[in-house]
Order: structure tokens, then C-alpha cells, then sequence
């Protein structure tokens, strides 16, 4: 940190005035006149069977979603996204790397003891823990102070940047400013855990019988790859405003499979429709189907190491011809938006760039192209190789992609359909000229989209660099001043984007059908629906 | 006999060991690792579940521990179900396939000799053709076509039975995948045993049987029914194995938690110990109903003693 004093004292001073937050208890809010059904039962499907219940070990959909609640944080997000209050009663940031937790004294574990800051301060050691290899670890690990370390091991687990300064009163500290640690604290690989319960059960201390949890719920079932199934928690502090008394969570992947269990009435809850089906469900359940667009990004991972492809002209012109208008609406036609930079809408700390030809007409695109792989040396009937995960979907839209390339620019696309796993491994490994690729928020913070082009970041498939921008995302992180650092962070993306790192194509949304009797479901820009604030309709 | 099962049981170990061997490197030679995800973990993440799972060690080293671990009857850990040990998930997946695998065959084997019996008797008539029509139905049709037209109609349309899931060997949930398996079945039971009926009631024991005067009935199920069964002996050891440990689409079409659909996400997920643990299972069974097949030989044709 390279602040001097007074600006840290400034700072924290508009920080404090920027994070107070106050205790009121936010939870399902039923409207007026909503006449509750007297079964408060939910099945929903959570796509595939959860990889694990330890809330540090959760990385996929249905462990993230089972385990929000069962577990509580300090605090959590509604079904718009909103970071409400959780175990922590309010918060404060007190020095640009300190916040403080001030915890609710009624909060209690499933056994009926209370849940205190010492519980935190295990949890998290828990997570970064080398032994404990949670895969998130890295990522959430390195916002609290040497949590880096730690999960690389050169420091002890004690050394983590948590604190119970009494039992009720959490200190954070982190090793840079991080303004959204209110909505990263939401996450359940943060929350509490129940120190006495795992040393009793080591592994299988999330067995049904054998957990204790904090959250909404507690777990009463768990039948691999067929259920799970939690039921109201009675102690929770809040259980007044709980109204589901049930929830199963099914592990349905085929989405076929998926919607015959809805239409047969035995899921409430479609995760992802079959490809090309969003049409049809639209006009067959205008009531049912909910779509909303979420903090994720479609998008193609040029190799800006290729020999080809290390022409930033190059890179541009393949950009620049594929409509994402057509894409959009008559391709994957499921209510997706264009996009045209790392930064997808809703997202805070970075304002969503674009670029000029985006307005213009396509075949004013096109002749641009057309001369930028001209000076570029590229010729027309030149090779590409694109490599893709075998689906339906992300066939089409290769397909489309290659035949713009194709009807354009006149080159070839070999299209190269490959299983996951490889995919991965190849993209992980640069070892591939155009590949596929997604990332769907972890928090809503633009850092968590600057990753995929920032350099040298794991998660950086294109493996470009701009040092400039680098320098700015660095100015950016140390500020305090919210204002300055999404400048900073805007300015960054724009810069890093003028690059032509990748091709962002589309922002995801997810399209689903969800019963017209299930509430409380609102536009969650993380997708993230806690099982707290949703209740079922008299119907 | 007995010492024949025996030394049929010794052989199993180093078929065994070599189904394990060759498994263990192909798993290992492709391309992807168990923790490769889109969020690619970072190389200290990495690191500590590779000791977690002893995946930092020399290959031969991790063998070596797998063989260990698994002649002590311990299958190891899940990659990717980490609250599991392979034999937990085995263990639970095992019976469900069982009992819809297992019943389908038991329940094709008597409706497939039965049909296959009519339609021989009945060679060539109006019945024949029928039931082979049936039977050609059931084999031209793939699985997940006819799996969801029976959802169609008798969990959407008529609302009999659920449209899939599981749950504690309730039968509700079990008819339609084994009606999807039994039909699948019936077909090549049906043909295998009307080839073969009609091929014995040709020979000359039976014809001798009729010159006696001896009743149909009698003529078809005291003398030609047990010839005539040793084809269908034959292609039901494959049939039963395939049923119980390969029903990946019916499990799939009916979220069944099966071992099918186990084997192929842990193939997908490269979860090393878990598909290591179901080959060594599906080995066995197979090896098992080898055996029972062909003790069935002897109990049908006098003419093979072991």
C-alpha cells in the first residue's frame, strides 16, 4: 500500500459514511394480499447432484444454492441482489482494510447454541486452509488479510485477517481496500462453521442427522444423485419470516428430463430449458416463464500468443463481423443481450464499455474488417481452428460464428468439438487458436470480470497483457475513493478491450420456468435465489 | 462342478487386475485433470488437492496405494463427491440398479420366452407377425426415444406415475424405466427364442415326441423348451450386464440414481478412483453372470458336465 496518512484518514471517512448500514431484519416479504398456500413445500431443480454440503468445499450451482440455505453468512443477498443483513447485525468500515461486524446476539446454530464470532474466525480459517483444498479458496481467500498465503502455505491458518474481538464483534482485516466486502461476506464459503460438529464427524459431518447449521434451513435428507431435502431450522433468529417448511432439491441434468418432471408437477423449478426451447415454453407458459439477465458473459478466447491471431488487426476484424443482434435474437434466441466488453450490465465498480463500430452498419463493418486483415497480410481462404465443449447451444452459435468469419472475411473455420474436460485443459493451456468460453460472477464487483483479461491471472484464457491497464487496475484497487477506482477500473477495461483480447458476444440471462405459484422470485442479478425468500402461492 | 467355479473364481483376479491396470493408465493418459473447472484454480489451489488425493505422487506410487487400498475392500476417495468414499456411492447406487436392471431381465426373460414360444408355434400367421412387430418396436426404436414417449403418456398425459425420480425403492417410480428396459429386452428374447424354438421343433426328438401322440403342450415344455432356451441363456448374460450397469440413457431419461449414470459423470469429471471403483464392479458382475451362464449350460444340456 503506498497511501499516505491523511489520504487514509479521508478515505475512511468516506467510506464509513458509504458502508453504514443499519440492523433491520430483511427477510421474505410477502405483498399485501398474497394468500399463502397452506403447504409451504418447494421442489427445484439445481441441475446436477451437489459435489459436497461443507459450505468451503461448494464451487458448482446446487452446492452454492443448498448450502445459502443452510448456512448464513454475515450477511446475504435477496432475490434482487441486495445485500441484507445475515448473522451480522450491521457493519462498518473503520481504515481503508478494516471493516467490523457487529454480530445479532440471537443468532443460533440448529442445536440451539449461539452462533458468535469465534465461529466466523474457525470458518474461515477453515476455508483457506491448505488441508482443507476448497477450490475457491484463491478466489475469495485473497481479499482477507495473508489469506494468500495461507492457501499457499508459507503462513499458519492463525495468520488470517479475522478476528472475534469479543463474541459478538467480528474485525476483518484485508490486505488491500476492498469496498464490496459486504456482498463478498454473503458468500456461503464464508460463513460460519460449526467447529464442534466436524471435529466430532470429520468428513461426514454433513451428513443428514450429523449437520448443525446456522441458515433458514437444516438438512433432513440427502440421497445421492436423487435428493436433497431441508426443512425449516427452528432456531434460526429469524424463522418468523420463513415461510417454505420444505424444500427438495433435485439433480436433474438433462434438460429434457428436467421439463417432463415440471409439466408431470413433480418440479416447481426448470434450471436451464433444452436449447432452442425458449420460444415455444414462452407461448405454451406465458405465466411461468422467467427470464432475467445475470452477471455472466458469453464469449471466445482468442490465443493472443497464435501466430495469427497475435495481430491485434486480426483479432479485430474477427470481432468486428459477428452480429450479435442476429446472434441474440435469431441464434440462441433466448433473451440474451449483446455485449461488447469484459464488463457485463448491473455489474458494479466498472461501467460497461462498447465499442464504435457497434453502431455502425454491418457492411461498413465489414469493409473495415476486410482492410484490417488486408494490411494484416491475411488472405482470404485462411484457416481458423475453433474448439468448443460438445452441446447443442454452443454448436449453434460456432456455427453462426464460423459462417460470418466465413461470408465476410472469406476464412475458413475448422470447428473442433471436444469434451469438457479437454477443452478446459487446452484452454488452460493455450493450446488452442479460438475456443469457447463463459464466466458468470462470483460477487458483483468488476474484479471479478477483469480476471479474464488481466495479466498473468489464472483465469485468463487469452493470455494477452496490457501493462498500462495493469497499472490503472492497480491505482484502482488501492483507492478508497468508489468514484476514482470505477473511473480507474472503467478506463482499464476500455483500454484492455481497444486490445481485442477476446470477443464478447452475449450476457447471459436464464431463462427457466418456475411455477406461477412459487414467489418471491425476484431479478437476482447473481442468480441466486435463497430459499428464505421465496413461499408458495394459494393455488 | 465345484472345483470348476473355483478355478473360474481364481481366473477373475488377473482379468481383475488387468482391467484395473489398463483402466488406470487410459484414465490417466486423458487429456484434463479432476480439478480442471472453467474457474481454473490457482497452482497453490492445485497443489493442495493433488496432496489431498495423493495425485502429487509418481504415477506408480498412486497405483500401488490404489491396489492397497482396494484389496483392504476401501475403493477411496471421491473426487469429485467429497462428502463420499467410492464405497458409499457405490453402495447406494449398486441396489437401485439392481432392482430396476435386475427385474427388467427377470421380467423380459418370462414375457420374451413366452412370446417367442407363440410366435414359433404360430409361425408365419397373424400372431407371429404381431409379436414380432413388437419385438422389432422395441429394438429399432433408441431407448431415449421411447423413455420420454412413455413419460408422455403415462406421467403428463394420464398421470399414473411419476415422470421420474427416486425414492426408496418405491415402486410408482420404478415401473416406467423397467417398463423401458423390459421392452427394450423382450425384443431380442423374443427373436433369439423364436429362432431357436423353431429350429428344435424341427428336429427329430420332437418329431419322434409327436409320432407318439404326446400333447402340444407337453412336446413344447417338457422336451423343447429346454434346447430351445440355451441361445436365450447365452445372449441374457450380456443383456443383464448391460441392464444393470449400462442403463445410462433410461437413468438419465428418469433422473434415476443408477451406476450408469455414475460411471459417465465420473468419466466426464475425471474422477479417477470413482470409474476405477465401478470398473472393478462392473468386472465382477460380469464375471459373475458369466459363470452363472454357464453353469445354466449344464443344467440345460446334460451333454455339458464340468
Amino acid at each position: 500500500m503506498h497511501h499516505n496518512k491523511s489520504l487514509r484518514i479521508t478515505a475512511s471517512a468516506v467510506a464509513l459514511a458509504l458502508a453504514a448500514c443499519s440492523g433491520l431484519a430483511l427477510a421474505a416479504q410477502v405483498p399485501a394480499g398474497v394468500k399463502l398456500a397452506a403447504k409451504q413445500e418447494l421442489t427445484r431443480n439445481t441441475g446436477s447432484e451437489p459435489e459436497s454440503l461443507d459450505p468451503v468445499l461448494a464451487e458448482s450451482v446446487p452446492a452454492n444454492t443448498i448450502t445459502a440455505d443452510l448456512f448464513e453468512g454475515l450477511t446475504a443477498t435477496d432475490s434482487f441482489g441486495k445485500v441484507v443483513p445475515g448473522v451480522a447485525e450491521s457493519w462498518k468500515q473503520t481504515s481503508p482494510t478494516t471493516w467490523v461486524f457487529k454480530l445479532r446476539k440471537n443468532a443460533k446454530w440448529s442445536d440451539g447454541s449461539a452462533v458468535t464470532a469465534s465461529d466466523f474466525v474457525y470458518g474461515w480459517q477453515r476455508f483457506v486452509e491448505p488441508k482443507t483444498a476448497s477450490p475457491y479458496a484463491s478466489t475469495y481467500g485473497i481479499f482477507i488479510l495473508n489469506g494468500k498465503e495461507i492457501t499457499e502455505g508459507k503462513k499458519p491458518a492463525s495468520a488470517l485477517g479475522v478476528k472475534a474481538v469479543d463474541k459478538y464483534t467480528l474485525e476483518v482485516q484485508t490486505p488491500y481496500p476492498v469496498p464490496f466486502m459486504p456482498s463478498l461476506v454473503a458468500n456461503t464459503q464464508l460463513a460460519p462453521l460449526p467447529k464442534a460438529t466436524i471435529d466430532k464427524f470429520g468428513k461426514d459431518w454433513t451428513k443428514p442427522g450429523k449437520m448443525v447449521s446456522n441458515g433458514a434451513f437444516a438438512l433432513k435428507d440427502w440421497q445421492v444423485n436423487s435428493k436433497v431435502v431441508v426443512e425449516k431450522n427452528a432456531q434460526y433468529w429469524d424463522v418468523k419470516n420463513v415461510q417454505l417448511g420444505k424444500i427438495t432439491y433435485l439433480p436433474i441434468e438433462d434438460h429434457n428430463a428436467d421439463v417432463k418432471l415440471y409439466e408431470s408437477g413433480e418440479n416447481d423449478w426448470v434450471l436451464e430449458l433444452p436449447s432452442g426451447t425458449y420460444d415455444k415454453y414462452k407461448t405454451q407458459y406465458p405465466k411461468e416463464i422467467r427470464n432475467a439477465p445475470f452477471l455472466g458473459l458469453r464469449y471466445y478466447s482468442l490465443n493472443n500468443k497464435d501466430p495469427l491471431l497475435k495481430d491485434v488487426r486480426v483479432r479485430k476484424a474477427l470481432s468486428m463481423v459477428i452480429d450479435r443482434d442476429i446472434l441474440a435474437k435469431k441464434v440462441t434466441a433466448d433473451g440474451q443481450s449483446p455485449a461488447y466488453s469484459a464488463i457485463v450490465a448491473g455489474t458494479a465498480g466498472a461501467d460497461v464499455t462498447s465499442y464504435d463500430w457497434a453502431k455502425w452498419p454491418m457492411a461498413k463493418r465489414v469493409e473495415e474488417a476486410k482492410k484490417l486483415l488486408a494490411q494484416a497480410g491475411v488472405q482470404p481462404g485462411t484457416k481458423l481452428k475453433f474448439a468448443y465443449n460438445t452441446s447443442d447451444y454452443h454448436k449453434k452459435m460456432a456455427i453462426f460464428a464460423a459462417s460470418e468469419w466465413k461470408s465476410k472475411l472469406g476464412l475458413n473455420t475448422e470447428l473442433e468439438s471436444l469434451e469438457f474436460k479437454v477443452l478446459l485443459k487446452k484452454r488452460h493451456d493455450a493450446d488452442y487458436q479460438i475456443a469457447r468460453n463463459g464466466w458468470v460472477a462470483d460477487y458483483n464487483d468488476a474484479t471479478t470480470f477483469l480476471a479474464l483479461v488481466q495479466c498473468d491471472n489464472d483465469q485468463n484464457d487469452n493470455k494477452n497483457c496490457n501493462a498500462k491497464a495493469e497499472a490503472l487496475i492497480k491505482q484502482g484497487s488501492d483507492t478508497t475513493d468508489q468514484a476514482k477506482r470505477k473511473q480507474l477500473f472503467t478506463q482499464a477495461v476500455k483500454m484492455i478491450m481497444d486490445d481485442y483480447p477476446m470477443i464478447p458476444l452475449l450476457q447471459y440471462t436464464a431463462p427457466r420456468l418456475v411455477k406461477s405459484y412459487v414467489g418471491g422470485y425476484g431479478k437476482n442479478p447473481m442468480d441466486r435465489y435463497r430459499g428464505k425468500d421465496l413461499y408458495i402461492i394459494q393455488h | 462342478m465345484w472345483s470348476y467355479t473355483f478355478r473360474r473364481v481364481l481366473a477373475t483376479i488377473p482379468t481383475l487386475l488387468a482391467v484395473i491396470t489398463v483402466c488406470y493408465l487410459l484414465l490417466h493418459l486423458t487429456p484434463g485433470g479432476p480439478f480442471d473447472g472453467e474457474r481454473k484454480v490457482s497452482a497453490a489451489v492445485l497443489a493442495n488437492l493433488q496432496a489431498k488425493y495423493h495425485l502429487d505422487l509418481p504415477l506408480w506410487q498412486q497405483y500401488l496405494y490404489y491396489i492397497k487400498s482396494l484389496l483392504q475392500g476401501d475403493l477411496g476417495a471421491s473426487f469429485r463427491y467429497a462428502d463420499w468414499s467410492v464405497n458409499d456411492l457405490v453402495g447406494k447406487a449398486l441396489p437401485v440398479s439392481a432392482a430396476i436392471g435386475g427385474g427388467a431381465i427377470v421380467i423380459s426373460l418370462f414375457i420374451g420366452v413366452a412370446l417367442g414360444i407363440v410366435a414359433a408355434l404360430r409361425q408365419n400367421s397373424i400372431i407371429d407377425y404381431l409379436v414380432m412387430l413388437l419385438g422389432n418396436i422395441g429394438g429399432a426404436f433408441p431407448s431415449f426415444v421411447l423413455g420420454p414417449v412413455l413419460v408422455m403418456v403415462f406421467a403428463i398425459g394420464l398421470e399414473w406415475l411419476p415422470a421420474g425420480g427416486w425414492d426408496d425403492f418405491s415402486l410408482r417410480y420404478m415401473v416406467l424405466p423397467m417398463a423401458l428396459l423390459v421392452f427394450i429386452n423382450i425384443s431380442t428374447i423374443g427373436r433369439v427364442m423364436r429362432g431357436s424354438m423353431i429350429e428344435v421343433l424341427g428336429s427329430n426328438f420332437i418329431r419322434t415326441a409327436r409320432a407318439k401322440g404326446l400333447p402340444m403342450r407337453t412336446i413344447v415344455l417338457r422336451h423343447a423348451l429346454k434346447p430351445a432356451l440355451m441361445p436365450v441363456v447365452s445372449v441374457i448374460g450380456p443383456l443383464a450386464i448391460s441392464s444393470i450397469t449400462a442403463a445410462v440413457v433410461t437413468e438419465t431419461v428418469f433422473g434415476l440414481p443408477g451406476l450408469g449414470k455414475l460411471i459417465v459423470n465420473g468419466a466426464a469429471n475425471r474422477d479417477y478412483t470413482l470409474v476405477l471403483g465401478l470398473v472393478v464392479l462392473v468386472t465382477v458382475i460380469t464375471v459373475v453372470l458369466n459363470l452363472l451362464v454357464d453353469l445354466a449350460y449344464a443344467l440345460l444340456d446334460p451333454k455339458i458336465r464340468y
